[in-house]
């Protein structure tokens, strides 16, 4: 475990020595993710002209869900590079030098590199729009909402990055992705909005699923007070429980490119 | 002729070439339809949205989704090619043959877009019958002929777009990301997700004046029936004027970038 | 402790690409599997501290073997052991135990110097500080790369880069090393400055090492032991020099004349391989050397002549060629 932070932190620095290497890119990084957040904050924008209350939800707290997604969008950036980049090195082969290497292959290839100007353009938007929908909506401020908001943001991270992995896994059989990414990006966001403007039958789906839904809804429920006993412990459960199937799903892809790639 | 006849029918069969991916990114686009539907649907249905946002609600969903699709149509993609040729020393071959670079990306650009055609073009049929049929919009034979003018028009102003940007690889050294921002800001400002005359007052005589609106929002205004006649008139000539604007600023790029490419050696 | 390898066989399966428009929509809706047979059957077994060159031409099954071997692939059939290890198991004592470095893929990363990514591959092997300083100070002092390791990867030329490479693959001190056409593209005096470490390395460390590359060069230089595989199989095992007298050792006989001899003339003597207006090429059995010089030399206007040993690389392409027709 240890040895795995100490890792974690040499692809930090690494990939933030390369981007800094050009400072340009940096910098252009950044202006892309600004371009990104134009679409997002045109939902707040027709939010606040609208200026109705989505269920529970006033125009405050949907910026405060939206923020969350904001931040979460910049977490899963920081590693997403890498599971684009996957069908391209199950193609070219290039998994094979990282095989034989005594690591787990799957964090190494999946946190490789890690993208600081994406990261941090959404992680400080979100917690500016958290903070400033927290406010507005004159939501308590204390040790429990914080911990558990927190806390849910941990198991929305793990629960991303398992259930997003899934996808770019079919790779390993199909060669060719790209729509792949295309449909998981779409699939990503569903969350730009609270779940609660969408139909029931969608929410159960984006709930249970394909529970996009728990990882950037649960947090802010739960510091409204508004997530149910069963749906924290499920909120809980399914960052496991689909972290256990893109391990297995991953050991079996593993198993197909050894036996029938070139 | 024969040769771009040729180009075009490459660019077909390498959009077929990638069978589910061809599948996923066509299905990816009815994602954001579904959320921004479910958006509209909501807002409409408990504020008065209408007098807000001045989109009647059918007009607002036909917009959402003939927006994207539209979108779908027009957009490049061919820059970063362009940029490896540039940066590749890939452009050599097409200025010793006598073939132009220029109609070589832009029957290559046509010629991908068909597929994509054949399966949008049937499920922009659908729901323009159904929007006339059961939502009651003025959706008459004068109006889809003059929408698909302005969206062969829309295609056209964005390829001589991105010919241009794609174009700046001449001067620039990493483009990527330059690229990436720029095709998503044009997404926006095009009107490609949300039309921007929602907002009214100035965004809007911006939008009306600047060459992005015309590459989606007009055409998709066109057949909602938001716009009449006369600025059906108005936006067409805007159309063709910022085509021919972008048409001669490419010429120029390309004269200014091609010195600079010979001079540099490939 | 060593590598022992039987009947090791591994297939690929691939579709047919059909091409054309009709081609690609057909594809969409059906695809033919095909099966190929990279590595047929396989057995041999290296010593400990032994260096063996992997000989054949392109997509004869060298590399499959070596991926085989590394654990990269698992095999259709047959058993491997290397260092007591089955290597397709992946486990982690075995990964410390072997390195593998291949021409055509780089591990290094791009933008940054390769002292970096020497340093990552000291954190993944978890290599102690002194024994890393200490590896990468004598090694890129070998490979005299000394002030090359802290400049960014992008910038070196691809000698130096494969240098590096190699570098970064030895940073666990591997009791086996596979090389995989180490040396392809490189330039004539990075070559020989790659094998002459490679054979420093292999004597100083009696690191096992096997080696693959279409290059004759590289084994001849390096390896006492060549394997040569050919579509798939196993066709040669031994030393490289010994590959003529298995061929039947025939010499080749070089001849220069005064004046034109007709054609019929050379053909008495041996094989002919070339003829000009004044001389021959003539290829003739080994033990009859001296028969038939005497007999030309009293026979034919004669002003000078050469006997040579058939070129290497032609009795090897020559076995290439035997195994297609059988």
């Amino acid at each position: 475990m240890k040895r795995y932070l100490k890792l974690l932190g040499v692809f930090a620095k690494y990939s933030l020595m390369s981007v800094l290497e050009y400072r340009i890119n940096f910098v252009a990084g950044v202006t892309v993710e600004l371009g990104w957040m134009l679409i997002k904050l045109f939902y707040v924008a027709i939010v606040y002209k609208a200026g109705v209350s989505i269920g529970i939800l006033t125009p405050d707290h949907i910026l405060l869900f939206i923020g969350t997604y904001v931040l979460m969008t910049g977490i899963y950036m920081l590693y997403y590079n890498n599971f684009t980049s996957l069908p391209g090195m199950v193609q070219r082969g290039d998994l094979d030098l990282y095989l034989v290497k005594p690591v787990s292959l799957q964090f190494y290839v999946s946190m490789r590199h890690l993208d600081f100007p994406m990261f941090l353009t959404n992680v400080v938007a979100g917690t500016v729009m958290i903070v400033i929908g927290w406010r507005l909506a004159g939501l308590p401020v204390g040790a429990v909402q914080i911990g558990g908001f927190l806390f849910f943001l941990v198991c929305g991270c793990l629960l991303t990055y398992s259930l997003f992995l899934l996808p770019y896994l079919i790779s390993f059989w199909t060669v060719s992705v790209g729509g792949i990414g295309d449909i998981t990006a779409a699939l990503w966001d569903f969350n730009n909005m609270p779940s609660m403007i969408y139909g029931k039958w969608m929410q159960r789906i984006g709930t249970f699923i394909l529970p996009v839904f728990v990882i950037t809804n649960f947090p802010g429920l739960f510091v409204m007070g508004e997530l149910s006993v069963g749906m924290a412990v499920w909120g809980i459960a399914a960052p496991v429980l689909f972290f256990v199937i893109s391990r297995m799903l991953w050991k079996k892809a593993l198993r197909n490119y050894s036996s029938a790639s070139s | 002729m024969n040769k771009y006849r040729c180009i075009f029918l490459m660019g077909i069969e390498r959009a077929l070439e990638y069978r589910v991916s061809f599948l996923l990114s066509m299905l990816s686009a009815v994602f954001p339809i579904i959320i921004q539907t479910a958006m509209w649907n909501y807002l409409y249905g408990h504020s008065d949205a209408a007098a807000i946002f001045g989109y009647e609600h059918g007009q607002i969903l036909m917009y959402t989704l003939l927006a994207t699709l539209v979108s779908q149509l027009t957009s490049a993609g061919f820059e970063w090619e362009m940029n490896e040729d540039i940066k590749m020393g890939g452009l050599n071959k097409y200025l010793v043959r006598p073939v132009s670079y220029k109609w070589h990306r832009f029957f290559g650009f046509m010629g991908q877009k068909i597929p994509r055609f054949m399966v949008i073009g049937p499920v922009a049929a659908c729901i323009i019958a159904a929007a006339r049929f059961w939502k009651g919009l003025p959706i008459t034979a004068a109006r889809v002929f003059v929408f698909v003018c302005s969206l062969v028009l829309a295609m056209m102003l964005n390829f001589y777009i991105f010919y241009c940007i794609g174009l700046l690889g001449c001067w620039l050294t990493d483009v990527g990301k330059l690229f990436g921002t720029v095709s998503i800001v044009l997404t926006v400002v095009s009107g490609g997700i949300f039309p921007l005359d929602i907002f009214g007052g100035v965004v809007e005589k911006i939008v009306n004046i600047l060459p992005f609106g015309y590459t989606a929002q007009f055409p998709v205004n066109i057949i909602n029936g938001r716009f009449g006649w006369e600025r059906i008139g108005i936006g067409i000539a805007m159309q063709a004027g910022w085509i021919l604007l972008f048409a001669c600023l490419g010429e120029a790029l390309w004269r200014r970038g091609m010195k600079r490419y010979v001079g540099i050696g490939g | 402790m060593g590598i022992y390898v039987e009947h090791l066989k591994k297939d690929f399966s691939y579709y047919r690409k059909e091409t054309g428009i009709r081609g690609s929509l057909h594809n969409i809706f059906h695809r033919e599997k095909l099966i190929k047979e990279a590595v047929k059957d396989i057995s041999f077994s290296v010593e400990k501290g032994e260096m063996v060159g992997f000989l054949g031409p392109n997509g004869a099954g060298k590399t499959t073997t070596l991926k085989m071997l590394s654990g990269i692939l698992y095999p259709t059939a047959g058993r491997a052991e290397v260092d007591g290890f089955v290597p397709w198991e992946r486990k982690n004592e075995f990964k410390r135990k072997i390195s593998i470095v291949m021409g055509q893929k780089n591990q290094l990363w791009w933008d940054l110097p390769a002292s970096d990514s020497f340093y990552l591959n000291k954190c993944i092997f978890g290599v102690e500080d002194y024994a890393y300083r200490e590896v990468v100070t004598e090694l890129a002092e070998l490979l005299d790369v000394k002030d090359l390791v802290n400049v960014q990867v992008r910038r070196l030329s691809l000698g130096e880069r494969m240098k590096m490479e190699i570098l970064a693959a030895l940073i666990h001190r591997p009791d086996i090393l596979f090389l995989d056409e180490p040396t392809i593209g490189l330039d004539i005096l990075s070559q020989q400055k790659i094998r002459k470490f490679l054979k420093y390395y292999n004597e100083q460390w009696k690191t096992t090492v096997i080696i693959t590359s279409h290059y004759m060069a590289d084994i001849e230089a390096l390896c006492d032991r060549t394997v040569i595989i050919n579509q798939g199989q196993l066709v040669y095992d031994g030393e490289l020099a010994d590959i003529n007298r298995l061929l039947g050792g025939r010499k080749l006989l070089t001849v220069k004349t005064s004046g034109a001899v007709d054609e019929k003339a050379w053909t008495a003597f041996g094989t002919v391989r070339e003829i000009h207006s004044a001389g021959a090429v003539l290829e003739i059995p080994h033990e009859q050397t001296r028969e038939i010089l005497t007999a030309i030399l009293n026979g034919l206007p004669v002003e000078d002549f050469n006997v040579t040993e058939i070129p290497l690389e032609e009795s090897i392409a020559r076995f290439y060629q035997k195994e297609a027709v059988d």
